[in-house]
């Protein structure tokens, strides 16, 4: 429309595309805020692992079910029923869900890439196959497909990740694949290869750093959904087991809740509530700032 | 137009026979030996090769699949392990019940969506389209089972206002069953489905010829729901139709807290008792449900769009 | 011509856009007139503030983030820029109308090319539906669309971009305008079809007497239709005058630039490099102290870089803002 102001915004020279995204991210504070939360959370996680926090989650504090109290912070909120810090429960649970996450991420999103950019940039029989394996699965109900999948895999953590990420490559891969379909015909491609360039170089080194920032994108949602599920699947009994998460929290506050013990379903909400919020916000933010145009 | 029809028809083949496969794939060849978990740790082994034998595991897996594929054809799965009911009739008797409250929670909570989102985009930037926003993105955090689990606690459990589960079939009976699970669902669906159709007006506003409308002296009303509104009933229609499938299966976690006989809860069910049968029959026939709505999205697609029935 | 009031007024206007950098003035203090019946050419490169302008004029500055931040634009001897946007659209389309770049996507592809053509009459000449219908079908004619009466019903996918440009026209003449405003009509279609379509608007102007606005990055273009020309360089108008000055007696820089850059059909310059203008359009948030011209101007001096020109008589309706204009008829 007015073409002014864009011929203006591409003016600046100097900057590399991620630098610029980057500048536009940090102007959004909030968004920076949200980033600093996850990061926050992605520390605990760590911390967990190392067993350098709530590795003593499951030793008794206080009685069954005290209410939240002003003292130690363990108490802060609460116990359950066995007397346990539903506080280090919830930390634990984060340790749950960011490893669920991280693993399915990992297999989701080489799985999604590579096939992705195998049937954008060779077309024909192998874009067949893929279109078609992509398009079957995503004919399934995702929810059905993750539950099926964790079922016939049995419980624990191991299956949920697998069954999450074999659900969620589909959609990097349907992405990845629209964008390497764009990619291969444009000039630079183009260019490449009349110098010579090999498949995997157009592939690799060419390409995919231009599309890359739709997987970053698709991390942060990928994450939420991961979250999600976890929680769903640690409900019907296929999730984590013998440790505590999120999940489990909840679906022990089904039964408490009538007793007025609130405060390990407030603990996990809140928990998963503030990730989720944060994530939803990074992941609107990296869009806006790594690709102006979608919004 | 026929045309089209029968090539999208054909299209549609490989992708059901994908489904079988993917089906067959998960419960038969990954699923390992379904009878040991079907029958526990203290079945023996006469008692599972007789169950290995009774549902035709010991048969080679191209059999097997053949098996699967006439049980899809002929509508018939064999009797649930559990409950020992048969599983067609199941489903038959348990979808109508998802649908009960789906239903008119789908109606109430697109009515709103869009009309809030046209709203939205007639405001947008502006402080009604920020808060709406936010409160899209508030709202998608907060995780289901913690709407559901406040909205049984304080409405039904200590406010009374509402049974606080269970479900009874016949109109009038029904309602107070239904109220509840319809106002969480569509609390639960209204962020998502709201942030889309705004982004769907949105995309539509920006279009060169929304701007022609206005150069023409249209009022913004006119531009709203003419220009902007036809053009968006298509992606729309597209996510409207698509969710039916879902309607049927209803949701799984609020079924089971309220105790509704729908799909949802079968599955809990099924899971909780490792009724394999029952879980196969669900996933292969939301599937094809789903297959076939997507057909029928394309199909209603090329009414609406007038670009497509020319391809 | 000469003693007739003017049909449109455009009075130091100035249009802004926030930005990310800041407040971006991309129209700045832009003043030109157009006589009934007169075609006037604005032109300049992409983002010079020329679509801009014609989007002022329209009331179509999408705000936020733009908005008009000063100036007139008479319309018939009446403001526009005041107007509420109710006001406006009883003008926009109706005696005042736009034809866009991309006719490819100017259209709305939902609705028949009859319904949207309709759409205006009926809006603004309060015709029957039925009466609208012979009027859409005789402005299809008008504009060269063969069996009217049959395409009328078709969607815009159903044609070509030429068509559907003669459609676009058939849409912005159907209320009879008397200024009408053609934003790069041809840039987007094939060269044998801009030709055409070019004609096509010269000569409805002549056939309805209205004024056009033409705006265009294309000297040829302007040379083939236009009365009187404007260019238009980072937001300012450096030269303005009769289509003649601006060919043949070209004051600033820029113009000559410009004329110098486009291949002659007789020859003279076989063997010769096509001039082109060093340089970039300047960042309109970071315009250099002086004139704004001056990184890419030839003729630069020391005072260029300390005070900006303003727009002074070169000649008789002739106006360039140069310190150093080329002396008309010399070098």
């Amino acid at each position: 429309m007015s073409s002014a102001p864009v011929e203006i915004e591409k003016l600046p020279k100097g900057n590399s595309l991620t630098k610029d995204a980057w500048r536009r991210l940090r102007r959004d504070k909030f968004a920076m805020f949200c980033l600093s939360i996850v990061l926050g959370y992605a520390l605990v996680a760590v911390l967990t692992r190392l067993g350098l926090v709530a590795g003593t989650w499951s030793e008794q504090v206080g009685k069954s079910y005290s209410p939240p109290s002003a003292g130690s912070w363990h108490l802060w909120f609460g116990t359950d029923i066995f007397g346990r810090s539903v506080i280090l429960k919830t930390i634990y649970g984060a340790y749950v869900s960011m490893t669920v996450g991280l693993l399915a991420s990992l297999i989701a999103v080489p799985v999604g890439v590579v096939l992705g950019a195998a049937a954008g940039y060779y077309g024909g029989k192998i874009d067949d196959i893929i279109t078609w394996l992509y398009t079957t699965i995503s004919n399934i109900d995702p929810t059905l497909f993750i539950l099926s999948l964790a079922f016939v895999l049995g419980k624990g953590m191991n299956s949920m990740c697998i069954a999450l990420g074999s659900s969620a490559w589909v959609g990097i891969c349907r992405l990845i694949r629209g964008e390497f379909l764009k990619h291969k015909e444009r000039e630079y491609v183009q260019a490449a290869k009349s110098l010579g360039a090999s498949d995997a170089r157009r592939i690799f080194i060419h390409i995919l750093p231009n599309v890359s920032h739709l997987v970053i994108i698709n991390f942060s949602f990928l994450f939420i959904s991961a979250i999600k599920t976890e929680v769903i699947l640690s409900y019907l009994g296929l999730g984590v087991q013998g440790i505590p998460s999120w999940g489990t929290m909840i679906d022990e506050a089904k039964l408490e809740l009538a007793r007025g013990v609130w405060w390990q379903l407030a603990a996990a909400t809140l928990a998963m509530f503030v990730v989720v919020l944060s994530l939803n916000i990074v992941g609107d933010a990296l869009r806006d700032a790594l690709d102006p145009k979608l919004k | 137009m026929m045309n089209y029809i029968i090539r999208r028809l054909l299209y549609t083949i490989p992708i059901l026979i994908g489904i079988t496969l993917i089906t067959f794939f998960f419960f038969n060849v990954v699923g390992g030996d379904p009878v040991s978990i079907m029958l526990g740790k203290h079945a023996n082994a006469q008692m599972i090769a007789d169950m290995r034998h009774e549902m035709g595991f010991d048969r080679p897996l191209i059999w097997q699949y053949f098996d699967f594929l006439k049980q899809i054809v002929t509508f018939d799965f064999g009797r649930s392990y559990a409950s020992k009911q048969l599983i067609s009739k199941m489903i038959l008797d348990g979808a109508p019940v998802s649908l009960c409250y789906t239903l008119p929670a789908f109606v109430i909570a697109m009515l709103i969506s869009i009309s809030l989102s046209l709203l939205v985009a007639f405001w947008r930037g502006g402080w009604f389209d920020k808060i709406t926003v936010i409160i899209c993105v508030a709202g998608l955090s907060v995780p289901s089972l913690a709407y559901i689990l406040f909205g049984q606690y304080w409405f039904a459990y200590k406010w009374g206002m509402f049974p606080i589960s269970g479900f009874q079939p016949g109109f009038p009976e029904m309602i107070s069953y239904i109220a509840l699970p319809v106002i969480i669902t569509v609390v639960l669906s209204i962020g998502g489905e709201l942030r889309f159709y705004r982004t769907v007006m949105l995309d539509e506003i920006h279009q060169d010829y929304i701007r022609t409308a206005r150069s023409k002296g249209l009022s913004e009303r006119v531009v709203m729901f003419k220009h902007v509104l036809k053009n968006a009933m298509i992606p729309i229609i597209t996510n409207v139709v698509i969710e039916i499938p879902f309607l049927v299966t209803g949701s799984i976690l609020l079924e089971n807290f309220f105790g509704i006989p729908g799909l949802g809860n079968q599955i809990v069910e099924a899971i909780n008792t490792s009724d394999f049968p029952v879980i196969k029959a669900q996933t292969i026939i939301f599937s094809l449900l789903y297959c076939v709505f997507n057909l029928l999205t394309d199909i209603l697609y090329s009414l609406v769009d007038p670009r497509v029935s020319l391809k | 011509m000469e003693n007739t009031k003017p049909v449109l007024e455009v009075k130091n206007l100035r249009t802004a856009f926030r930005t990310e950098g800041g407040e971006l003035i991309a129209v700045d203090d832009v003043s030109f007139s157009v006589m009934p019946g007169q075609t006037v050419g604005i032109v300049g490169e992409s983002g010079c503030g020329k679509s801009v302008t014609s989007l002022s004029i329209m009331g179509l500055i999408p705000n936020p983030p733009g908005r008009v931040i000063g100036g007139e634009i008479l319309f018939k001897g009446r403001n526009l820029v005041p107007l509420s946007q109710r006001e406006l659209r009883s003008i926009r389309g109706n005696e005042l109308s736009m034809i866009f770049q991309e006719p490819m996507t100017s259209l709305n592809p939902v609705f028949t090319i009859g319904n949207q053509i309709m759409e205006s009459i009926i809006l603004h000449q309060k015709l029957s539906k039925k009466d609208a219908r012979l009027r859409a079908i005789e402005m299809l004619r008008l504009v060269g669309i063969p069996a009217p009466d049959k395409r009328i019903d078709d969607y815009p996918h159903q044609l070509s971009g030429g068509m559907r440009q003669r459609v676009m026209i058939a849409m912005a003449l159907s209320c009879n305008p008397s200024v009408l405003i053609a934003d790069e009509p041809t840039t987007a279609l094939d060269v044998t079809i801009q030709a055409q379509i070019l004609e096509l608007i010269k000569s409805l102007r002549q056939k309805l007497n209205m004024a056009v606005v033409l705006i265009t990055h294309d000297l040829g273009v302007v040379a083939e239709t236009c009365d009187y020309v404007v260019v238009m360089y980072a937001g300012k108008v450096v030269e303005e005058g009769t289509a003649e000055d601006i060919f043949y007696r070209p004051s600033h820089p820029y113009t000559k630039g410009l004329l110098n850059s486009i291949p002659s059909h007789n020859g003279k310059s076989k063997g010769t490099r096509l001039e082109t203008i060093p340089g970039l359009v300047p960042n309109l948030l970071k315009l250099p102290k002086g004139c704004r011209f001056q990184d890419r101007c030839t003729r630069k001096q020391d005072r260029c870089a300390t005070a900006e020109p303003s727009l002074e008589s070169v000649g008789a309706g002739h106006k360039a803002s140069c310190f150093f204009p080329y002396k008309e008829g010399g070098v």
